[in-house]
Order: C-alpha cells, then structure tokens, then sequence
C-alpha cells in the first residue's frame, strides 16, 4: 500500500513522511507480513505451547508432592500432638484416681503415671524438634508440666505423711495441667488441623493446574489449522505428534494427579477423620476419668465435676458416632459410662465408702477394668488408622513428582517436534 | 495488741482463749490423725491476752452467742431420724477440726466429734454422717438452701449469719492469729505492715478475710478457695503469712515444721454448729446434746484428742440461752 502525503496537507510542525513506500518492510511488522516470517512466529508459539505443557505439568507434580508430603507431617505432628495430651490427661486420672486410694498408692497405678508423664515429655521434646512453628507453645507445655509434676509430687509426700494439704496440692497440680498445658497443646491441635486441611485443599487443587494445559493444545490446534490454510496441506506431522503427546501427557498427568488427590481425599475423609476423632474422644474419656474422681475427692461437692464429666463424655461419644470410626469403641465406651453412673448412684445414696471402693477396683467388670478396655481400643484403633493415613499420603508423593518430570520430558519432546515440522515449511520459500 | 476491743466479758470464752493461747508455737510436727502428739506445754506467753469478748450485741436485741432453749426435737429432727442419715457440710482439710485422713480415708477431727455426737442422739447408736464437703464460702449457702441439716467447719457465730441461719450455742472459742515462717520475727500482723511488702492469706468467705481487708490495709489480703490451699500458697512462697483461728492455724503447724504461730489472738471466734434458719426445733436438739457433751466430760475428750497441742482442755464455752426472734 502507497501513499503520498502532500507537504501542504501537514501542520507546520510536523514531521514530512518520506514519500517513498518501502518494498521490503523491516522488522517484526515486516517479517509477519512474508510468509516465511509468519511461519516462524508460528514455530515459536507452537514452541512455546508445547513446552508450557511440559513447565506446567512438572510444577503441578512437585507441589501436590510437597502438599502431600505438608500433609503427611502435619497429620503427624497433630496426631503426635494429641498423643502428648493424652498422655497427660491419662496421668491426671491416674493420679487422681490413685489419690482416693490414700496414702498407700498402689504400684501399678504409680507405674501408669510414671509411664504416661515420661511418654508426654518425651513426646513434646520430639514435636518441639519436628516443626518450629509449635515449637514455643510447645516450649510453654513443657513449663507447664514440669510445674504439674512437681505439684503432684508434693501432693503425694504431703499425702504419704497423711498431711490433708496433700488434697490442696493436687487439686492445685490438676488446674495447672488445665490452665497451663492443655490449653496450649489444644492451640497446636487447631493450628495443625488448619494446616493439614490447607494441604488436603492444595493436593486436591492441583490438578486444576494442568487445565492449563488445555490453552497450550488449543494454540498447537490454532497453529495447525492456520498452517492447513497456508500451505494447503492437511497435516504437518511434526505439529501433528507434538499435539498428540502434548495431549497425551496432559491426560496422563491429570490421571495420575487426579488419582493421588482422590486418594488423599478419600484419606481425608476416612482414616484422618478417624484418627483426630478417636483421639479427641480419647482424650475427653480421660479428662473425664479425671473429674469422676474429683466428684468422690470433693465428696458432695463435686456436682461441677459430674456437669463436666457428662459434658465430656457426651462429646466424646458423639465424636465415637462418626462414620469413619470403629463402631467398636462407642459400645466400650457407653459400658463405662454406665459404671460410672453405679459410682454416682452410690454416692448420691450416702454410700460414698463404697462408691470409692467401686472407683478404685481393678477387679474385671469394675469401672477402672471397662475404661481400660475402652482405652485399649482406643489407642489400636488411633494406631492403626494413623498408619492408614500416612501410607495414603507418602505413598503418592513420589508418583507425581515422577509424573511432573515425565511431563516435563515429553513437553520437551513435543516442542522439539513442532519446531522441526514448522522449519520444513520454512526451508521450502529458501 | 488491740485492747480497745473489750465489750464483755464471757467467762468461759475468756478460758478457753487463754488455754488455746499457750499452745501456739508447739504443735505436734506431725500426725495423721494427730495421734503421736508431742507434749506440748508451752509456757503462757508473758503477755496475757486482751480479754477479748465472744459475743457482740446485734441489731435485733440478742447477743451473738445467744441460742434457743434446749429442747427434744420436733419436725426436723423426726424428719432425719425417717430418713436415716444425718446431713452434714464440714471440712475435709482442715487438719484437727475435720480432715480426711489419707490413712483411713475418713473425715475426723474435732467439728466431726460434735456432729457425730448429735447423730448418735438423734438415732440412738451411732450413725454414719452424710457427709458433703464444703469450702467455707459455700457454708450460708447449703443451710440457706436445706441442702445439709449441719454445718460444722469452724463456723464463727456472728449477727450477719444469724440474719440467714441459726447457730447452736457456742461449743468452742477460737481465737485468729497469724501463722509466719520460722525465721521470722513479725510477733502480728502490724509488724508485718511495718514491713511493707507483705502478703496475708485468708480464705474466701470467712470473717478472717474481711477483718484482715478492713483492718490491715498495710498488707495485701490474698485469698485462697479454703484454708489448706493459704498453707499451699505459704509454702510456695507466694504469701509470707496466714491468718486465721488458731485451730486452724495449730493443723498447719502440724503439717509444715517451718510454720509458726505467732503473738496473742486479735479476735474471739465462737463457733457454733449452722443450721437453716426455719428449723429452730434441730437447733434445740442440737443444744442438749452439745450440753450434755460439755457435761459428760466428751467434749473434754475430744478437745485433748483434737486440740490437746493448744493446752490442756479449758472449760467448755458456757452455752447463753434465751434467744428470742427478732422484730
């Protein structure tokens, strides 16, 4: 196109045009007005299209593996969490519940404590270790703890000696643990629970990531059909097979990412749901053991003690009706509760010599043997769903790490193919 | 020492404050049921006490000590004996007066004698208590709302609680004092404000911790649920001193050698059995049998088993009859 522009026409200021029109026009505007020049922009773009498919699919592998791998050890560290509480909870019924004896506390019962207390703060140094985000919290349960066995330690001297400021300082200990500790560990379950529900949502995102991957095959199609046009041939093989593969690697990742988020899902809702219940409901069931004995140690009133056993045994159980859980444990659970209502029913009858007597038993049958049974359960229960949970998560981790990089490859592969089915077009306006 | 206190006089309350006065610094060291008692015959302090007075006059024309005629029984008491079991609120850690003792897992001490007096008349053998446990601040409350019949933990017979209860007559006269450690040389609690910086225990509830708020504000009152959790409180050094009666103040120097009661007694406590206001007949029943005790030398028993680290048992507080209801 030519046009002449008559000096007169312009403003003064402005700058004449040369008249001339340029034959060959340099420059990008230049060479996409030659056909050759276009081609070339069409290699590029096909280029471009084909290895995006190869980035994408990578990125999309390492992050759903390091969402599962997040996953995985905040589910750890939460499970490793609750495991401490329940440890500690477990050596404050142990305790109390070894206070009614007197002063003579059987062995058994003192091993128990020994055994739980030592597990919490062997527990609570390996999570303090594991991830520094809980690390202070962590370090302020550790405080709290040391201040709780200390406390109970004096209680027991105090009570050996037949001294009544023995009572004082266990109830003292037992309100540090719940104003000290477990509130603190209780922060830690909420803040890892909220990340390993953000990991479970960025492993069941990713997927998404290769839709992506649909705009770079849409562009290998774009160029394909503007190249049918041109050249009047049907199919360049080159773009041709760079499609295919770039089509196939995208089916073949969104599989493969698709099955771990399914899996993880699945994981989510099952077993992971499963363990943090069965712990919570573990937990309540010991925190409550701990008050049924508050309600004997106070003796008449421990009515605040009983409205917060039947508060935490009734969440527990509610946490027990889940689906995911071992129907098992609701039943052990209600048997025990159904003790404890033979120890109230004595007590409330005057009969709180026998009522004790009931509370302390270790014979089978007797309050102390049924929650025993039930935390048993529990704790195989909490294992084994644990166990179920970490392997669906470690698991996929690796095959889409390894699925990223085979994307990666094959977008290479593609690229290289579109590049050499565009430049066999080049050669022939050489 | 406060002397400007002196209003009257009882006799016998001026007794028993004497006789729990010279035992102050030598409670047993230990005892879980305060069995094993080391002979403790201090010598009387050099400065005898004020004589400090029992009872007050109150508002509607009765003395504070003042009770009900003792009599038989009636509605209440046949009401308890249908039920079978006498209801009680009491202490489970105040050693001396009433305590569980880790050994046995009973509640005993001296407020547990009396109580076990009564239902030994009331049925006619002795009877198991029922028992409840109560902190001192939850005392108005339980007579108030018929949840025990009795209350005895070293309940203080004043015009403000007959206002919501009743008391029997006075069965013992306690006296507060204040418990420092050993080394200290604070003799009360003005020496403790010249030493400024001090913190007082108290339990929540109680006479002691209003007259330690009202009377003292160059210490700082801390209060404590009961008056075991003040001990726990001492021994972690979170307060420097106790106050409180000196029974109480004698079952914390029982438990804690570094303890020590201190100078002379700055109040007279009676203390009295609490019963709900509307069971005036109980009251009487009470009466006869805390009469009859004082009379047949069990009180006697009972103080030297209980309280026998404070001196030798005084004679009884003299019961005041007479009560009449107020306009």
């Amino acid at each position: 196109m030519t046009q002449t522009i008559a000096p007169h026409a312009a403003p003064l200021t402005a700058v004449p045009t040369p008249a001339s029109a340029p034959v060959h026009r340099t420059g990008l505007r230049g060479a996409l007005s030659r056909t050759p020049g276009r081609l070339r922009v069409a290699g590029v773009v096909s280029v471009l299209a084909a290895a995006a498919v190869g980035v994408i699919g990578l990125n999309a592998g390492l992050a759903q593996s390091e969402a599962l791998s997040d996953a995985d050890a905040d589910t750890t560290q939460l499970v490793g969490i609750q495991d401490v509480r329940n440890d500690l909870v477990v050596a404050d019924a142990t305790a109390t519940n070894a206070f009614l004896v007197g002063g003579l506390e059987p062995p058994e019962q003192r091993a128990r404590y020994d055994e739980a207390v030592a597990s919490a703060a062997n527990g609570l140094a390996q999570l303090a270790g594991s991830n520094a985000a809980d690390a202070e919290l962590l370090g302020q349960a550790t405080a709290g703890l040391t201040t709780y066995t200390g406390l109970v330690e004096q209680a027991r001297a105090n009570n050996r000696q037949g001294f009544p400021v023995g009572a004082a300082y266990l109830d003292q200990a037992s309100s540090v643990l719940r104003s000290d500790v477990l509130p603190q560990l209780d922060e830690l379950v909420q803040a890892n629970s909220d990340r390993v529900d953000a990991s479970f949502d960025s492993v069941a995102s990713v997927p998404w990531l290769l839709a992506l991957g649909i705009l770079a095959l849409a562009a290998l199609v774009v160029v394909q059909v503007w190249l049918a046009r041109q050249t009047h041939r049907r199919l360049n093989v080159g773009l041709f097979w760079a499609t295919v593969l770039a089509l196939a690697a995208s089916i073949g990742g969104a599989v493969v990412l698709g099955s771990a988020a399914a899996k993880a899902g699945d994981a989510r809702n099952g077993p992971y749901d499963a363990t943090v219940s069965v712990s919570e409901a573990y937990s309540l069931a010991n925190d409550a053991k701990s008050q049924e004995s508050f309600t004997l140690i106070k003796r008449g009133s421990g009515a605040a003690y009983e409205e917060q056993f039947v508060l935490k045994t009734d969440e527990a159980r509610e946490l027990l009706a889940r689906p995911t859980v071992d129907p098992a444990l609701a039943p052990l659970l209600d048997d025990w509760v159904a003790s404890h209502q033979e120890i109230r029913a004595l007590d409330d009858a005057g009969r709180w010599d026998e009522a004790v007597a009931l509370a302390i038993s270790e014979e089978p049958g007797a309050p102390n043997d049924l929650f025993e049974a039930f935390s048993t359960a529990a704790s195989t229960s909490l294992e084994a769903s644990a166990e179920v949970t970490h392997d669906a998560l470690s698991g996929s981790g690796g095959s889409s790490v390894l699925v990223g990089w085979l994307m990666l490859v094959v977008g290479v592969l593609a690229a290289v193919l579109s590049w050499r089915g565009i430049s066999k077009r080049v050669e022939e306006y050489r | 020492m406060t002397t400007t206190r002196i209003t009257r006089l009882g006799l016998g309350a001026a007794v028993a404050s004497l006789a729990l006065l010279a035992g102050c610094a030598g409670a047993p060291a230990a005892a879980p049921a305060a069995q094993e008692r080391a002979a403790a015959s201090v010598d009387l302090p050099a400065t005898v006490p004020a004589n400090l007075a029992t009872a007050t006059a109150c508002d509607d024309g009765n003395e504070s000590t003042m009770s009900y005629e003792p009599a038989a029984g009636g509605p209440t008491v046949d009401a308890i004996r249908a039920r079978g079991a006498l209801h009680v609120g009491v202490s489970a850690d105040t050693l001396l007066m009433g305590s569980r003792n880790p050994l046995s897992g009973q509640i005993e001490g001296f407020d547990i004698d009396m109580l076990n007096a009564v239902s030994t008349a009331i049925f006619g053998r002795p009877t198991p208590l029922q028992i409840r446990v109560i902190t001192s601040a939850q005392r108005l409350e339980v007579l108030e709302k018929h949840e025990v019949d009795l209350v005895a933990r070293t309940f203080t017979v004043n015009c403000e609680r007959w206002e919501t209860i009743a008391f029997s007559a006075e069965y013992l006269t306690a006296g507060q004092k204040v418990l420092v450690t050993r080394d200290s040389d604070a003799q009360s609690i003005e020496d403790l404000e010249g030493l400024g910086d001090q913190r007082v225990c108290a339990p929540e509830g109680t006479t002691t911790l209003e007259r330690l708020q009202e009377t003292y504000p160059g210490v700082e009152a801390v209060a404590a649920p009961t008056h075991t959790g003040c001990l726990v409180l001492f021994q972690q050094g979170k307060v420097e001193a106790i106050t409180g009666d000196d029974t109480i103040l004698a079952g914390f120097v029982a438990q804690d050698p570094y303890a020590k009661v201190v100078g002379d007694a700055f109040s007279a406590e009676p203390y009295g059995i609490g019963v709900a206001a509307d069971q005036v007949d109980l009251v009487q029943f009470v009466n006869g049998v805390l009469d009859q005790a004082k009379a047949d030398g069990s009180w006697a028993a009972s103080y030297e088993r209980w309280l026998g680290a404070l001196g030798p048992a005084p004679v009884p507080p003299v019961s005041v009859y007479g009560r009449v209801d107020g306009p």
